[in-house]
């Protein structure tokens, strides 16, 4: 108990801190600085009730299956950029195993890529991104399981959000606000980008949606979970 | 001292009406080394995973297994899992983590010792197997060999007092096999391990074993020493899969003690026999050749080092051809180069009179090339058999109202009309591939490339295959089989070569290769090779005895 | 003793560049301090700096051909940006001329200038970094304190390179006996949807298998420990308290605005007080540490071998 006052203290005390520090020592880029607090700091518990928890070890080996399809999902479809079945597999994630594992799946997809293409300080942001995205098809799982269309306009607009998201993070990098004729520039810019995001999303999730739940539905009778 | 004890132990899987394992009794001493053998389905995995609570199967269970007198179902989490070891029938499917040593450490983690004790355990481990220089590399890089040699190490690091083994040797080629058993009888002997292992190359393991459990239908039907099973068992299908020396003995009629290795063969066949020579056997087809690799080079990666170097090999227009070699040597990259999957980048590739070095994979199709790959789940893309059959009719061009039979036809050939309708991933090992297969010669090959057709499949079906290859081959079909069984090989083969440094080596046939080769060669022929000049196979063998006996 | 001599034959076949083998924790320590002083100043003298540090340690970890051909790449990206910035900023005292009415002013140009040379130390620190901290030091970092989920990141690692192989495997193996000659476009996709589908199946069904391996050595029994490879040596600790200290004097001297530097309406001028010079020396020393440990080491080695 004593140890867990610590930690959540610790967590109270030290973001703040960390956050108001930084907004001294980096008087120009706080935006930049709090955006990547806010990115990193909302990672934190999530992980940690994650840990906590009591898992199943057959679906903790399933979520590391989802998170690795989704990556290599990246390189089966390199032929046409931008076009991956990732988003799909995190929602899918998040639909079929509940919020906590779709936002785990999300972050991890998101840092296991930049394992491969390269860290850079979007890391934080991206996982923040994709989490929330699994985050909150977990959270909608029965109105997106129940029907189709909403699933897909929700693919659709994950694949929008994911975009802004991304887009406020550049702008605040590049200039330490929210210049807003830069935000606007970075959104038009990203535009084909952002639609090939939706497209790919719709595609994938109403191609896999369904397969991907009876293989689940099959193995969960064939070994009893 | 008894050690475990399998008490009435019946099992069903869920969804299934027949018992997956009926009635088992069964107590193995402490320290024993005990072969579990019988044919594909019989429940031989079911069984021993039924020893560990942890991978128990889910289903309906009666009866009881007790370790040192206590039901495992209730046995302490950690003892259960340090003292039972269990090595998996697939190596990949074992490993969890991304390093070798994290593999090996990763057992010891579980059961919360320090690090200076993990220290300790995971370097002596790496040192008695001989992988210390694979301990910092990635687990994905070794081979199929090491892999196992590093699941063996990573259970024996937890010190446990059991251990069980899955077909471990079924991947790998008969020297590293060997290999491998004898470390598992140095365990044996050493450190008093008692060691439990399913197999079906009985050859090298039946010398070895105190005991002996022969299973059929969930039924352990004979639990004997191995001298006892050859011969409570002559006459049963299993008998397909004793050791030469017994096969030799039994069809031969022999008398006195029934020897079980080459050593005890050779006796037999020096003291009672004379010299003796088998006419060689040709049956290489009159043919043009229809497949020519000329002076091919190939490797995966530009800095890399060259698989193929210089390659050729000339095949006979209905021949069947087997290919031996080491593990890692560049057997499934020849095939696959036959195939059209991989290009060489210096040499010629002709089929048919077709230069095929710059054709793509679907052209090769078209010459009526198919492969069977070494992982038979690849060729499944469907829920059930049936539904990836009739998808490859539609696309083959076959008319609907053709589908049944073309099926009908080939399901019946293999025996698996009972499986069509089955999950792939719900058949046992060999099962799936016998499956596999079927796909296969459902786009009516003409020239068929098998990558180790043989492997988890028990004597008896090895022996059916054998002889639907041969049918297939009568029908004027070229087959190109890649395998580490060199009994099969010597059987089915018209001709042999062996695999070695990029090269295909003296394409003989088999009774040739086979007397040549020291090693790479069959049992029947290290046993009988004193007296009996070219006689390789059982048949040959005992045939030649019988010449003697009658005159 | 059997420990030692065991694990020395253990080790001996990796070597590695002496600034790698530091404790991870001290590396990521370096590695979020640089990146963290890099990303959030605009002082240019730090960030010319950074920069430097940062391409010197690229060079001296990777080939010089990467090197240069990522230079190629990057040269050009500094010049967009910098002429990019006038675009959407038009703060600035001096009008250099006008563009569609509005001026493209001199301060926004150096501002430009200023932010392409941020991003370029940022993304070499960045890079160093994915270099230097592979995914096992990552783990081990990150093991103690999260160790369900580093373990799931492991087996992800694990099943990536894997599932490749796969993917490749089961596309070569159906074209192999005749489906897929994958020609035109939405063919394609729709043969590598199957592909993908066939893998998951795959993956998915052996997944279950990876589990029980993992419970039949005992995982989920109460009291796991987490073994690791690295120890934390007196050489890792002199590391760590010169890059705290480096560290602190930056951050410091940042706080009390002794960096400061401001670029709209007017350029500001570079001040050279003592206190200036001291977190200038400062961040050249923080930055140069890969640099100064390599060569040190080149020094000593070729000091002790000929001594030999
Ligand atoms: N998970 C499962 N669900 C349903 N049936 C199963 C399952 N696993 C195995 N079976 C069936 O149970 C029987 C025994 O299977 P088991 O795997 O024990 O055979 P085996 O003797 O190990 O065969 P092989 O030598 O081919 O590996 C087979 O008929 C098989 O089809
Ligand atoms: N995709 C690949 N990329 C790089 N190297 C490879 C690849 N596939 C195989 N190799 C290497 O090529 C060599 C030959 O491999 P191949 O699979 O042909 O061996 P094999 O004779 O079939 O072995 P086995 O009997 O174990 O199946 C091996 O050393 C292997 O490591
Ligand atoms: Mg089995
Ligand atoms: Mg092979």
């Amino acid at each position: 108990m004593a140890k867990k006052i610590i930690k959540l203290s610790f967590l109270i005390i030290l973001v703040p801190l960390a956050v108001i520090l930084g907004v001294v020592v980096f008087k120009d880029r706080s935006y930049a600085w709090v955006s990547l607090c806010v990115a990193l700091f909302s990672l934190v518990p999530l992980f940690l009730t994650f840990e906590r928890k009591d898992t199943n070890t057959t679906k903790l080996v399933i979520l590391a299956v989802m998170i690795a399809l989704s990556v290599a999902g990246r390189f089966l479809f390199s032929f046409i950029p931008h076009f991956k079945p990732v988003t799909a597999m995190v929602v899918i994630t998040g639909i079929y195993m509940g919020y906590e594992y779709g936002f785990i799946c999300g972050a991890f997809t998101a840092l296991i890529s930049n394992f491969i293409f390269g860290q850079g300080p979007w890391t934080p942001f991206q996982m923040f991104a994709w989490g929330l995205i699994g985050l909150l098809a977990g959270l909608l799982a029965k109105i997106l399981q129940k029907n189709i269309i909403i699933l897909l306009i929700f693919g659709a607009l994950a694949g929008v959000l994911f975009s802004f998201l991304m887009d406020v993070w550049t702008t605040f990098w590049y200039d330490g606000t929210l210049n807003f004729s830069r935000f606007i520039a970075n959104i038009v810019t990203a535009i084909p980008v952002t639609i090939t995001y939706a497209v790919s999303n719709v595609v994938f999730l109403f191609v896999l949606i369904k397969p991907i739940g009876k293989k689940l539905e099959r193995i969960k009778i064939k070994y009893g979970l | 001292m008894e050690i475990l004890s399998i008490k009435d132990l019946t099992f069903s899987y869920p969804n299934k009406e027949n018992f997956a394992l009926q009635n088992v009794n069964l107590s193995i001493n402490s320290g024993d080394f005990v072969v579990v053998c019988g044919q594909s389905g019989s429940g031989k995995t079911t069984l021993l995973r039924m020893l560990k609570k942890e991978i128990a199967p889910h289903g309906e269970k009666q009866g009881a297994v007790f370790y040192k007198g206590e039901d495992v179902e209730k046995l302490d989490d950690k003892i259960s899992a340090q003292k039972i070891g269990f090595v998996f029938q697939k190596p990949d499917q074992q490993i969890v983590t991304d390093k070798v040593w994290h593999e090996l450490a990763f057992g010891l983690e579980s059961l919360g010792y320090d690090s200076d004790y993990i220290r300790l355990r995971v370097g002596e481990m790496a040192n008695y197997f001989g992988i210390t220089s694979l301990f910092r590399k990635k687990t994905t890089e070794l081979s199929g060999g090491q892999k196992q040699l590093m699941n063996l190490a990573s259970v024996m690091a937890m010190s446990p007092d059991v251990i069980i083994l899955d077909e471990p040797t079924s991947q790998l080629d008969p020297i590293t096999a060997n290999d491998f058993i004898t470390t598992l009888k140095k365990i044996n002997d050493e450190l008093g391990l008692t060691v439990i292992i399913i197999e079906h190359r009985l050859q090298e393991v039946f010398p070895i074993a105190d005991k002996v459990a022969v299973m059929e239908d969930g039924k352990v039907i004979c639990y004997d020493t191995p001298r006892n099973v050859c011969e409570k068992l002559s006459n049963h299908p299993m008998s397909q899969g004793f050791p030469s020396a017994v096969r030799i003995w039994q069809k031969s009629g022999g008398k006195g003690e029934c020897p079980l290795t080459v050593k005890e063969g050779r006796n037999f066949i020096n003291l009672n026999f004379s010299e003796r020579k088998l006419p060689l056997r040709n049956t290489i087809p009159n043919t043009e050749d229809i497949i020519t690799l000329k002076d091919v080079f190939f490797r995966y990666e530009k800095g890399g080092n060259d698989i193929l170097s210089g390659t050729n090999l000339s095949i006979k227009k209905g021949e069947h051809f087997c290919i031996l070699g080491g593990n890692g040597s560049g057997k499934t990259t020849t095939l696959k180069i036959l195939a059209g999957l991989l290009k060489p980048y210096r040499g010629k590739v002709i089929i048919d009179n077709n230069k095929m070095t710059k054709k793509t994979t679907a052209d090769f199709n078209r010459l009526g090339v198919a492969m069977l790959p070494q992982n038979p789940e690849s060729v499944f893309l469907k829920s059930r058999v049936i539904d990836d059959y009739t998808e490859l009719c539609k696309i083959k061009g076959i008319e609907k109202s053709a589908y049944e039979e073309k099926i009908n036809s080939v399901a019946e050939k293999l025996g698996i009309k009972d499986l069509l309708e089955n999950h792939p991933y719900d058949l046992s090992g060999g099962e799936i591939q016998k499956c596999a297969l079927g796909k296969v010669l459902i786009s009516e090959p003409k020239i068929l490339l098998l990558d180790e057709p043989t492997k988890g499949v028990d004597a008896y079906s090895k022996l059916s295959l054998s002889k639907i290859l041969q049918e297939i081959r009568s029908d004027g079909v070229t087959i190109i089989t890649v395998t580490h069984d060199v009994e099969f090989a010597s059987i089915v083969a018209d001709r042999c070569g062996l695999f070695f440094d990029g090269e295909v080596l003296s394409s003989l046939v088999p009774q040739e290769f086979f007397s040549k080769n020291n090693f790479y060669t069959t049992a029947s022929s290290r046993i009988s090779r004193d007296k009996f000049a070219n006689a390789v196979t059982v048949d040959d063998v005992v045939s030649l005895i019988k010449e003697e006996q009658n005159g | 003793m059997l420990v030692v001599i065991l694990w020395r034959k253990t080790m001996e076949s990796n070597k590695l560049k002496s600034f790698a083998t530091i404790h991870p924790a001290v590396l990521m320590v370096y590695f979020l301090s640089e990146i963290v002083i890099s990303m959030f100043s605009t002082n240019p003298i730090i960030l010319g700096v950074g920069l430097v540090g940062g391409l010197l340690f690229f060079l001296m970890i990777q080939d010089i051909k990467v090197f240069l051909k990522d230079l190629t790449f990057y040269i050009p990206m500094f010049l967009l940006i910098t002429i990019i910035n006038p675009l959407f900023s038009h703060n600035g005292v001096t009008p250099l001329f006008f563009m569609n009415g509005n001026p493209v002013t001199m301060e926004a140009i150096i501002y430009g200038m200023d932010i392409a040379l941020m991003l370029m130390a940022v993304i070499y620190w960045c890079k160093c970094y994915s270099l230097i901290m592979t995914t096992d030091k990552f783990l081990y970092l990150f093991g103690k304190a999260i160790p369900k989920l580093s373990l799931v990141l492991s087996m992800a690692l694990r099943f990536i390179p894997l599932f490749k192989e796969k993917l490749h495997e089961i596309r070569n193996v159906q074209s192999s006996i005749g489906l897929y000659d994958r020609k035109g476009f939405v063919n394609k996709i729709t043969s590598e949807l199957k592909v993908f589908s066939a893998l998951i199946t795959w993956s998915l069904e052996n997944s279950v298998e990876t589990a029980s391996s993992m419970k039949a050595r005992g995982y989920g029994l109460k009291g796991r420990t987490h073994f690791s490879m690295y120890k934390f040596r007196s050489r890792d600790l002199m590391y760590l308290l010169a890059i705290v200290i480096f560290f602190g004097i930056v951050i410091v001297g940042m706080a009390m605005g002794v960096t400061d530097f401001s670029f709209y309406p007017e350029i500001s001028n570079f001040n050279f007080g003592i206190s200036q010079i001291i977190v200038y020396i400062s961040f050249a020393l923080l930055s140069f540490i890969p640099f100064v440990s390599e060569v040190w080491e080149v020094i000593v080695w070729k000091y002790s071998v000929s001594k030999i």
